[in-house]
């Protein structure tokens, strides 16, 4: 047997673990009062590690759809970073972190009913095939 | 005013799906009532995070062949093998084993000599003998004659041993289900998001897509809507083989659904909840 070798396919970096989802507060809006500063949690820029323009988009989408943010945006600093801001401004009725737990919710409900769509659509469509064949 | 409950309930037109065709290939299907957002993120996910098997680590323990190991080994790694079973198994990296085991990788061997007088030998993904009968390259019948990997002359030889592993082409794209996702909206440009570069006529030098057939064109006279925003997406999902075209799309709902599911998780485990939560009243 002659040397065995160990080769992967392509690069090494690849085998990098992807970052885990994981959720930091950027920055918040100080708020002045009478009794000192304190963060107001009415504006507030979410980091999202791991994700990207796939789920920051759409979520941005339902975010904004609630009548009580007053904005929402996102933006990925740095191209080769997994790395999401989000940033929520909301009226005084909520707080960022309910806007975003919502807008999350909202995703879910509106990615939850497209998929069952799918699904009749394509039960429909195989019987429709098949009896074409017959 | 009225409470607001959601995206879904809120009224409206709801989000709707039409299958236009669908073979063991490609899946065609029209996406209705929903954000370019939402469509966009489910296109970005089949083409990058739909997780599928593919060749990741190669040991050579015989290569007399003309090619140099990297390069056959690039090779291995691009061969579609069947990945309809990829959910059952598991991310090495998530794998409590040091390495390869059964639970997360599948073993794929390669041995091809070439003993023939002046003829070359293919050497194709048929010669690859799995391991795992639901893991193996995949075969258009048995007339398909493969696809080719290296030819060998007499007295060449190639012997390895592959480890196949579960991943998505965000990582490398050898792991993509599709070959292609064609993606499309507003096909007469009434909302003027394509800027056509013309000589004399726009109309002659840009003809409709076949997707036009199925929208609604223009009126001559329809002044321009600043307001009006996409909502029906054409898609053509078009698969490697390894996976059927509609269970890219349905793995691609799914992978959205654990997406939305992680981020809501990190919302309630992590330092989030040290801010107060109560907004100041006072102004
Ligand atoms: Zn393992």
């Amino acid at each position: 047997m002659e040397s065995v070798e160990l080769m992967e396919t392509e690069n090494s970096e690849a085998e990098q673990e992807p970052p885990t989802p994981e959720i930091i507060i950027d920055d918040i809006l100080d708020f002045k009062t009478d009794k000192g500063t304190i963060p107001d949690p009415r504006s507030v820029t979410f980091t999202i590690i791991g994700e990207d323009h796939t789920l920051g988009n759409a979520l941005r989408y339902t975010i904004m759809l609630n009548p009580e943010v007053e904005y929402c945006g996102y933006s990925i600093p740095h191209p080769s970073e997994e790395k999401l801001n989000l940033r929520i401004q909301t009226t005084e009725n909520i707080t960022a972190i309910e806007a975003l737990s919502k807008g999350l919710e909202d995703l879910r409900t509106m990615c939850d009913y497209i998929k069952e769509k799918f699904i009749k659509t394509n039960l429909k469509f195989d019987k429709k095939a098949s009896q074409d064949e017959n | 005013m009225e409470p607001y409950t959601g995206t879904i309930n809120s009224g409206g037109a709801k989000p709707e799906i039409k299958i236009d065709e669908l073979t063991s290939e490609r899946v065609k299907f029209i996406l209705t009532n929903t954000d370019l957002s939402m469509a966009n993120a489910l296109r970005r996910i089949m083409i990058a995070e739909v997780a599928t098997i593919a060749i990741d680590m190669v040991e050579f323990e015989l290569n007399t062949s003309v090619l140099a190991d990297e390069f056959i080994a690039h090779r291995l790694g691009l061969i579609p093998l069947d990945s309809t079973e990829a959910e059952k198994i598991k991310y090495s990296r998530e794998c409590s084993c040091q390495g390869a085991c059964k639970e997360c990788s599948v073993e794929l061997n390669l041995h091809v000599k070439c003993t023939e007088e002046d003829t070359t030998k293919d050497v194709t993904s048929r010669d690859l003998v799995s391991n795992d009968p639901r893991v193996t390259p995949i075969q258009d019948g048995l007339k398909d004659p493969g696809i080719l990997i290296a030819k060998l002359r007499k007295g060449q030889e190639i012997k390895v041993k592959c480890i196949a592993k579960k991943g998505v082409a965000k990582e490398h794209a050898k792991w993509s289900p599709c070959a292609a996702v064609a993606f499309e909206y507003d096909p007469f440009n009434k909302l003027r998001h394509a800027h056509y570069w013309i000589e004399d006529d726009e109309k002659k030098e840009w003809p409709a897509s076949k997707n036009a057939e199925k929208d609604f064109p223009p009126g001559d006279d329809e002044v321009f809507d600043f307001t009006a925003k996409p909502n029906r997406f054409y898609f053509e999902v078009e698969t490697i083989g390894s996976m059927k075209p509609e269970d890219i799309v349905m793995n691609a709902f799914k992978k959205l659904l654990e997406k939305i599911s992680s981020v809501q998780m990190g919302l309630t485990t992590n330092d989030v909840n040290a801010i107060n939560r109560e907004p100041p009243r006072e102004f």
